[in-house]
């Protein structure tokens, strides 16, 4: 289907189904009445336009549908509705895309495959199929396939903020700042709304120990997405490394007010108490020490080392 | 029709002709509501341009109105405007996600490269200067390397047990905690002095530190390796020699499956991952895919540093193995677990009491890391 104002380019066909439907009827009785020859013939070639016409919009309406049952979370009337549009035009790359979508949400991964496949044969400038057929890969744990998929993109497209994405999520995952940092720049600036993206290129500034950088992508990321406590909690660091304790178990607080079961703000602060006890025990300041196993417990009940002072000094 | 624009339609007509009439007299401006229904009737004219005009004024007057971000998208694209009608589509679907039309485009267009808008420059916040400061003074100096080769650029350094928790004890009193504390500073002192690696200690005097916190120290310095040392310890004095263990969901032999339930026991599990039905989560993707990089990293890791001790020590090597460790498991980085010896063995015990014999573990440990 070419990109185009699909519902209305529906209405129109429709409009024009109609049109072509009376005049073929109109022209048909002439030619009866008139018995030409020639005019039958016309009509029957507009009789054949007309078929072709409705089927088109038969394709459009499919699609709609299918997309509409998508949304709605009926992916079984979906992927009929597209399998049905692809009976009509096999070509149709936006149908196949779906489909690919569908199944993996289906849990069918390879079927999935196989439909961004088809879609990469069909256009090989395809980028979506492309993208897909890269994380399917990464799901696989294929990193040198998927690493090619994006690098192909880019090829493509030099401002496909997805393969950017991806491509310096890898480079993350391999520890590699500087070149996580390049990619992931390039996906910020293709688009800069996506939480995920300041996140991954905050952990790649973080892990090269450019702090502002790491504070200012966190901070992004939380603006578009206040809820993102795995930015709170990487903040929280921050701060504690740089000396502002209490600045950091707010983060950490932050968090568990989103999300009271967060282990890794559970733990980073049952980790920040159980340190302070200790620094607080060693210098003489016992009750300071017990003050902080205590809400080492509070937070973490488990806690095996506050227990165990708390019995031992409490 | 949408019902919500009925329900406008309904409370708009009335003001709506009211408006028409007294507009001239009066000097009001018109409504986003007219100015959305002109921008229609102008895109069905094919007059994409004035219908942007219109439909950007409606969505300045009314910018919660889904239908009129959805009519600009559509103006945008008779133009071919790619990226603006995305960016519309966008803001329409944001404001009404049921707009199954507006998602539909959205999809479709995306499908192929698309022009990247134009965005207009901001004046930088202190910290967007501080953070271009910083930039230009760290980003140069740091190296790029291209290849997808692992970098091991800081290490946290685990000393097994502490403070109550002694590990295993030797025959002649020789305890594990003793030894595990100072084969990790030796460590760290080494690497700090080489300054090619940095290092961070989980613990630096004789404490106890739960098993969470020793991956929470990992995950705090955003190291890129954990390595937890350990001695080993059996009922039986016979067996010797040295081990490394990393993380994997199987464990490589009932012996080591035995080492990790020991080491398990005393902890609750993650509460297993529940699979939303009917999504892909493009996240828990990522972070399995991940998860398996530094697992199979942690096997490389891991038989390297075998390697080296087979080499180096005159201690047998048991080789590598693997199982579910939680203190490994909840590391964000590869983690492996270094036994070096068995306390429980006089002869090990007795090699572990000198300093010369920890040197050379020490050096074995910090040569595999470069």
């Amino acid at each position: 289907m070419r990109i185009d104002d699909c519902r209305l380019m529906i209405v129109d066909l429709k409009d024009r189904a109609k049109r072509f439907h009376q005049s073929s009827i109109i022209n048909h009785q002439s030619s009866i009445q008139r018995g030409q020859w020639l005019s039958f013939i016309f009509a029957v070639l507009l009789f054949f336009c007309c078929s072709g016409v409705v089927a088109a919009a038969d394709v459009n309406d499919l699609i709609f549908q299918g997309a509409d049952y998508h949304y709605k979370g009926n992916l079984d009337k979906a992927i009929n509705r597209f399998e049905e549009a692809i009976k009509l035009e096999p070509k149709n790359e936006y149908a196949y895309n779906q489909l690919g979508i569908l199944y993996g949400k289906k849990g069918k991964f390879d079927k999935a495959f196989r439909e961004f496949l088809t879609v990469a044969d069909i256009d090989r400038q395809n980028t979506f199929a492309l993208l897909w057929l890269g994380i399917l890969h990464l799901r696989k744990g294929e990193m040198n396939q998927a690493f090619e998929r994006f690098n192909k993109i880019i090829q493509i497209d030099q401002n496909n903020a997805d393969s950017y994405y991806f491509l310096g999520t890898i480079y993350n995952f391999r520890h590699n700042p500087v070149m996580a940092i390049e990619y992931l720049k390039k996906a910020r600036n293709a688009d800069s709304g996506e939480a995920d993206t300041h996140f991954r290129l905050a952990k790649a500034f973080h892990n090269a120990d450019m702090i502002a950088n790491a504070l200012l992508e966190y901070n992004r990321a939380l603006e578009i997405k206040p809820s993102y406590t795995k930015a709170l909690n990487e903040i929280g660091w921050i701060y504690y490394n740089t000396g502002k304790k209490e600045a950091a178990i707010k983060q950490w607080e932050k968090t568990l007010k989103i999300n009271s079961k967060d282990r890794d703000a559970i733990l980073n602060l049952a980790k920040v108490y159980n340190d302070s006890a200790w620094d607080a025990f060693t210098s003489g300041k016992r009750k300071d020490a017990l003050k902080y196993w205590r809400k080492t417990l509070n937070i973490n009940p488990g806690n095996k080392a506050a227990k165990y002072y708390m019995a031992k000094y409490g | 029709m949408d019902r919500r624009l009925f329900i406008k339609l309904l409370s708009q007509s009335a003001f709506v002709s009211y408006g028409l009439l007294a507009c001239p007299v009066l000097g009001w401006s018109r409504s986003a509501f007219d100015l959305a229904l002109e921008g229609q009737d102008l895109i069905q004219k094919k007059n994409f341009s004035k219908a942007i005009k219109a439909l950007q004024e409606a969505v300045r007057i009314d910018p919660k109105s889904d239908w009129a971000f959805g009519l600009l998208g559509r103006a945008h694209l008779g133009l071919g405007q790619k990226a603006e009608a995305v960016a519309a589509f966008r803001q329409a679907v944001r404001l009404n996600p049921a707009d199954t039309y507006s998602r539909m485009m959205i999809e479709i267009t995306t499908q192929k490269p698309i022009p990247r808008p134009v965005k207009k420059k901001k004046p930088l916040t202190p910290l967007e200067k501080e953070a271009m400061h910083e930039e230009q003074d760290i980003l140069k100096k740091l190296r790029a390397e291209k290849g997808l080769g692992y970098k091991v650029k800081r290490v946290v350094i685990d000393a097994g047990h502490g403070g109550f928790d002694p590990g295993a004890v030797g025959k002649s009193g020789l305890k594990e905690k003793e030894v595990t504390l100072d084969l990790a500073i030796k460590l760290h002192e080494r690497l700090t002095r080489e300054g090619k690696i940095k290092s961070f200690l989980t613990r630096t005097g004789d404490y106890y530190i739960p098993l969470s916190a020793r991956t929470v120290t990992a995950n705090q310095f955003q190291a890129d390796l954990f390595i937890s040392i350990h001695i080993n310890a059996n009922k039986n004095r016979q067996p010797s020699g040295s081990e490394t263990y990393f993380c994997s969901e199987k464990a490589s032999s009932a012996e080591a499956a035995k080492v990790a339930a020991l080491e398990n026991s005393v902890l609750k599990y993650d509460e297993p991952y529940k699979k939303k039905q009917g999504y892909i989560d493009i996240e828990e993707i990522l972070f399995k895919f991940e998860q398996k990089l530094n697992w199979s990293e942690s096997g490389e890791f891991a038989k390297a540093f075998q390697a080296r001790f087979k080499k180096r020590l005159p201690l047998k090597s048991r080789g590598v193995h693997s199982a579910n460790f939680y203190v490994l498991r909840r590391a964000k980085m590869p983690a492996i677990l270094l036994e070096t010896g068995f306390i429980s063995n006089p002869d090990d015990e007795a090699m572990l009491e000198h300093s010369a014999f920890r040197e050379k573990i020490v050096d074995s440990i910090a040569r595999g890391l470069v």
